[in-house]
């Protein structure tokens, strides 16, 4: 009887932790983004009265049609989707073929040497070779131009590199030899089965390097200046050009900017996930 | 987690591959050789031009006075930029910040990050939407996470301050200039708080059932069994968590720099904030001090690198699990 009793009290208390730990861990997760989102529905005077409102006596909407028309919203964006798409899809393509050819061609002199390269490079901090990038373009002339992008799309990712090289290692043989004998390029063989079969890695791949372009604020910051900037430090301190932050408009741009990254995740989770368990990769 | 570990284990079957002696190759083996290289090269020539040249031209111009202009007049001035990160009192006082940092943001990260990982790997209802809510944030590009935290933490017009209002009805707490580091902390953990999670919960998966059943059995109690198993197996994990926390720790300064004032390249931090890598980038960005700068680099580097070759290092001998072995072979 005792017993019995005392197992339903430390279950209880246990059900009550739980949920406890979850009921505090949701409100601190979701309550500063909430606020967030109340505050692009709200008046600038809303917003900066005090005491303050928790709701907006009537949700501006239109904040969210202002992020186009009093926040050069497109403009910025549009700079940010030509960088992330632009380096991704070139870091996707260099960084397959180089996957590809670390994972066939076992007697090729050279080889694991150079996969040794790859595996070290993992291990190199990128802050640390930001600064002196720079210091490079800059003497190149190519700073305050998207070239850097588009080089460091050619140049391929190491991590990336790995992912495919795992992946395409596991494709049986037969299938490119069976290819062979019809007489296909190594090219051919690449680009016509090993790509399209390795979808799940290029979702993955292409998920993690957007994110990363798309929400980057430190390079562009570095080697972008005025117009030519992104959105990521347009929004960052935004101010009209009569010197006036504009904050619930800048609020709803925020929205805005962060929700093709939301979508994208919904879309992929199920990748996304998978390649932060498989390779530590960060978000 | 499993680069590491499927890292160590595919270089030495890479490296133990003959390899055919150049001279007197089969034109088979000229073709593959040539379409090898033809398929690494952008590659190779992008490590070369982009991560080798740059590090070289970095410690090069960590020697001199390059001020980003005087390419024709540059002086070599030895290891005395080296020198003076000792004698520089910022620097002195960021190191010091950085630190400071590290011990709070790695293990309120790391801790909590577990927590949430042991609560979703129970068997509860709603476990995938909990699990969901707490990655998102994870997503959020940093510009908006600090955007999120500037109104949340604000003294007049944040909620946070007015919850604290209805007690305290008087009291006005700068969160964002007297309790920077605090608000570093928190901003910074929200940010990482689903990826550990996630991190942890595929460890979690490594703790057999059987093995917590049988504890349970023996009349071990939760945390008996969450002391003296799941954490002896998760092991690996923390330590792998608790390097890369610190390297991340480190090299932090963009939410530094984002939460400062006067914005872009020469936003001034809340002193509190005043990070190593904060101290470092105005070295270029606001002084042009670009030898300096780069010795500060170089500085981290070392200490950021002999921290990664620890993690590598170590890897081989905390990768011992079965499960672990056999996920890494599945995937080569």
């Amino acid at each position: 009887m005792i017993e019995q009793r005392s197992f339903n009290v430390s279950k209880l208390t246990r059900f009550l932790t739980t949920y406890g730990i979850l009921l505090f861990t949701t409100i601190a997760m979701g309550l500063p983004p909430l606020w967030l989102l109340l505050t692009s529905l709200k008046k600038d005077i809303e917003y900066l009265s005090y005491p303050i409102t928790i709701l907006p006596a009537v949700p501006q909407w239109s904040n969210y049609i202002k992020a186009f028309t009093e926040f050069p919203f497109l403009k910025y964006a549009g700079h940010s989707l030509y960088l992330s798409l632009a380096n991704t899809l070139l870091t996707l393509v260099t960084s397959a073929m180089a996957g590809f050819a670390f994972s066939r061609f076992n007697t090729v002199p050279g080889r694991s040497g150079l996969f040794r390269v790859i595996v070290a490079l993992l291990i190199i901090p990128g802050t640390v070779t930001v600064i002196p990038s720079f210091i490079v373009f800059a003497r190149l002339k190519l700073v305050n131009t998207y070239w850097p992008w588009i080089l460091w799309g050619l140049g391929g990712n190491a991590l990336f590199i790995f992912m495919f090289r795992q992946f395409f290692a596991s494709i049986p043989r037969e299938l490119e030899e069976a290819a062979e004998v019809d007489g296909a390029s190594p090219f051919r063989i690449f680009w016509q089965i090993f790509l399209p079969n390795s979808m799940p890695v290029v979702a993955t791949c292409f998920i993690f390097n957007f994110n990363g372009v798309w929400g980057d604020y430190i390079t562009p910051l570095m080697y972008l200046t005025g117009e030519n900037t992104t959105l990521a430090v347009k929004l960052s301190d935004y101010v009209t050009p009569h010197g006036q932050p504009l904050i619930t408009v800048t609020m709803a741009a925020a929205v805005l900017y962060s929700l093709p990254l939301v979508i994208m995740f919904f879309l992929g989770q199920r990748h996304i996930l998978k390649g932060v368990v498989t390779t530590g990769i960060k978000g | 987690m499993a680069t590491l570990e499927s890292a160590t284990k595919t270089v030495p079957s890479v490296s133990s591959e003959k390899t055919t002696p150049r001279k007197g190759m089969s034109p088979r083996a000229r073709r593959q050789t040539l379409a090898f290289y033809t398929f690494v090269a952008p590659w190779l020539l992008g490590f070369v031009f982009l991560t080798i040249i740059p590090l070289i031209v970095g410690f090069l111009t960590s020697l001199t006075n390059y001020d980003g202009l005087n390419v024709f007049n540059l002086k070599f001035k030895g290891l005395e930029n080296y020198q003076r990160i000792l004698s520089d009192s910022d620097a002195i006082f960021s190191i010091g910040r950085t630190i400071l940092w590290a011990t709070l943001n790695v293990p309120a990260w790391i801790i909590l990050s577990l927590i949430l990982a042991l609560i979703l790997n129970q068997d509860i209802k709603w476990r995938g939407f909990f699990r969901t809510l707490f990655y998102l944030p994870n997503i959020i590009p940093v510009v908006a996470t600090v955007w999120v935290w500037k109104i949340f933490l604000d003294a007049n017009n944040g909620v946070l301050n007015a919850i604290i209002r209805v007690f305290y009805p008087d009291l006005t707490i700068r969160w964002l200039s007297d309790y920077a580091l605090p608000s570093l902390t928190a901003i910074s953990v929200w940010g990482g708080l689903g990826w550990g999670m996630v991190v942890f919960l595929a460890g979690l998966q490594g703790v057999p059932d059987e093995l917590k059943e049988a504890a349970r059995i023996d009349g071990a109690n939760a945390i008996q069994v969450f002391f003296n198993i799941t954490l002896p197996i998760l092991t690996p994990i923390l330590f792998f968590m608790l390097i890369n926390a610190l390297i991340g720790s480190l090299q932090a300064f963009v939410i530094p720099l984002l939460l400062g004032s006067g914005g872009g390249q020469a936003s001034v931090p809340p002193r509190a904030t005043y990070l190593y890598m904060v101290h470092a980038f105005r070295q270029i960005f606001v002084n042009q001090r670009y030898g300096y700068s780069t010795a500060l680099l170089w500085s981290l580097s070392i200490v950021l690198l002999t921290l990664s070759l620890v993690v590598f290092w170590s890897s081989r001998y905390w990768v011992h699990y079965e499960v672990a072995v056999e996920e890494g072979e599945g995937k080569a």
